[in-house]
């Protein structure tokens, strides 16, 4: 962690620190183009214009995307495998889906200008987290229909850095990569790089005086304390990013190094909006509400208005690094993930808020529901981290007894806490699965 | 005077405690004396051994959370009243006993709040406390 190669410029200042009304005409223009191109060469959207019997051309203002038909994953599957493209398929030069862990997996397309335009977000991007051309940045995703791989990938090669393709797996080879080849960036699921950190421990491997710099995070959520262990542990900066498949992959949004825990999303290419899930309607200024997306410079796929499922707040206040894109707040729940216990809503992330404030808890969880004589049962398995282990049964109990008590006081439900031998959860290289919901 | 005792978190799984002892069995490490106390959801396993330290990096090294503390290793006669002596001179002065268990021979090993003082105490009364090279050289 080198601060003098902090801060760095910014990729394209003209666009990254324009006017709120540059930026609000740029988006205005651009929506208008889209609005057209899914009119004309989606049939999907332009029955969905006619059954709400709406024009093109009554897309006036910035705000009249709200009248707009919505897209979400059961109109992607609806529509699968190539119903929303707008491009003819001979334009299409790559396709990536997300995974499809619930019903057939949602496919993208992505033409020439596609790729330019997904390459531009994540220069911009991840130059906003510190790298630099110079850099050598280590891919620990998988490559595969995932957008994370080859999305990140070109991004970082065409700033001009270092790619190391290793893929996902073998962390030995990964950790003998980091020392051989310099590796300066990590790309990877901040709990496979934590399990990356674990292992090099084990082995000797001292961080501290590692190249390697700077994290750049994602593909699922990064828990406050889980990027404050991996930044002590490994002596870097971990920065979190975000994107979605459907609407063109990572680069939507990422974190600049003045504001930890708001990552500036990319006006230039997405309108965002925040809106009450229930009722889609804009929640108050500054409000939480579930992102809706929508991509601006898309050829192949030109979604609008995708249901994002993600909750999270915006704000348009002024960075202190200099940009005045619009900042979102690191994603905190997902409307999906609801859990409703006894009646009463649970969000998984509820959990890592509680236990990122208690002393010595550890970030390695799960979440178990299961009924027990027709009632839910919420049981939360936690490892023991060797600060709170105790010879004495009744410290460890009383620890147990602290985490019960603030889960009940913040969950308003008992939460059965068991106590579990490090590491014995395993460590994911994609999405941690906090949760698992055994109900029938 | 004290002896080194290592405490082990564990699950509470079926052959858990089994790899416990076959870490110390690979590395030769011979247990003095044992005791497995255990919850609904998980047990400390204490262990005293002839080579501490060897048999805590053994243990880290096999994903074991493990701490150290002292204990005070007692050699008894094997007559009635011994253990009640050494209680009631432990409790004279209000020192707290955390939990005692057997090891091999007449030995057994009790932990208390204040190590040191009634380290001494016991001393006054001419019991037989056995230190840690007493213990790892002990051949029975």
């Amino acid at each position: 962690m080198t601060s003098s190669t902090y801060p760095q410029p910014i990729f394209n200042p003209a666009v990254e620190c324009a006017s709120r009304e540059k930026i609000t005409e740029t988006q205005l223009g651009l929506l208008k183009e889209q609005v057209r191109l899914a009119y004309d060469k989606v049939p999907w959207y332009q029955a969905r214009f006619k059954q709400i019997g709406l024009e093109p051309g009554d897309i006036k203002t910035l705000a009249d995307v709200r009248l707009l038909p919505v897209t979400d994953k059961s109109v992607m599957r609806e529509t699968y495998p190539f119903g929303l493209f707008a491009a003819p398929l001979d334009q299409i030069v790559r396709l990536h889906s997300s995974s499809g862990t619930t019903g057939k997996p949602v496919v993208v397309g992505y033409t020439k200008a596609d790729i330019e335009e997904w390459r531009y977000c994540i220069m911009s991007m991840v130059q906003m987290a510190g790298v630099i051309p110079s850099d050598r940045a280590q891919m620990a995703f998988g490559y595969g229909m995932f957008t994370g791989g080859f999305g990140l990938h070109y991004g970082l090669e065409g700033l001009g850095c270092m790619m190391i393709p290793a893929g996902s797996g073998n962390t030995e080879r990964h950790l003998m990569m980091i020392e051989d080849y310099g590796t300066t960036v990590l790309i990877a699921t901040p709990s496979y790089a934590l399990h990356i950190c674990e292992v090099g421990e084990k082995l000797g491997y001292d961080w501290a005086s590692s190249t390697l710099r700077v994290g750049l995070f994602g593909g699922e959520p990064c828990p406050p304390k889980m990027k404050q262990e991996i930044e002590q542990r490994m002596h870097i900066i971990c920065t979190d990013n975000y994107g979605l498949t459907e609407v063109m992959g990572p680069g939507v949004s990422g974190e600049c190094l003045f504001s930890r825990d708001h990552q500036h999303i990319a006006e230039s290419h997405f309108i965002w909006e925040v809106v009450d899930p229930q009722t889609m309607e804009p929640v108050t200024e500054g409000g939480i509400g579930e992102l809706v997306l929508t991509p601006l410079k898309k050829q192949g796929v030109p979604i609008l208005r995708y249901r994002t499922r993600d909750l999270t707040r915006v704000t348009i206040d002024p960075c202190a690094c200099g940009r005045t894109t619009a900042r979102m707040e690191k994603i905190r729940h997902r409307s999906d993930d609801m859990l409703i216990i006894r009646g009463t809503n649970v969000f998984p992330s509820q959990f890592e808020d509680v236990l990122s404030h208690i002393e010595g808890a550890s970030a390695h969880y799960r979440i178990i529901v299961d009924n027990e004589g027709g009632m839910d049962r919420l049981t939360l398995m936690l490892e023991v981290e060797p600060a709170v282990f105790s010879d004495s049964f009744t410290q460890m109990d009383s620890f147990r007894a602290l985490v019960a008590e603030k889960l009940r006081s913040t969950l308003q439900l008992g939460v059965v806490v068991k106590l579990i031998e490090p590491h014995s959860l395993e460590r994911s290289m994609g999405k941690t699965r906090h949760v698992e919901d055994l109900r029938s | 005077m004290s002896v080194r005792q290592l405490s082990i978190f564990i699950e509470n799984r079926a052959g858990r405690i089994s790899e416990i002892t076959g870490v110390l069995q690979r590395y030769g490490v011979s247990i003095r004396g044992l005791s497995l106390a255990d919850t609904a959801d998980f047990g400390i396993a204490r262990v005293v051994v002839d080579e501490p330290e060897r048999a805590r990096e053994a243990l880290e090294r096999a994903g074991f959370l493990v701490r150290t503390s002292d204990v005070l290793c007692i050699e008894l006669a094997d007559r009635p009243g011994e253990l009640d002596h050494i209680f009631k001179t432990v409790a004279s002065v209000g020192i707290d006993v955390q939990y005692v268990y057997s090891l091999v021979s007449t030995y057994v090993a009790i932990k208390v709040e204040d190590v040191e003082a009634a380290e001494s105490l016991l001393a006054e009364q001419s019991v037989h406390l056995v230190n840690q090279e007493e213990l790892s050289d002990l051949s029975i």
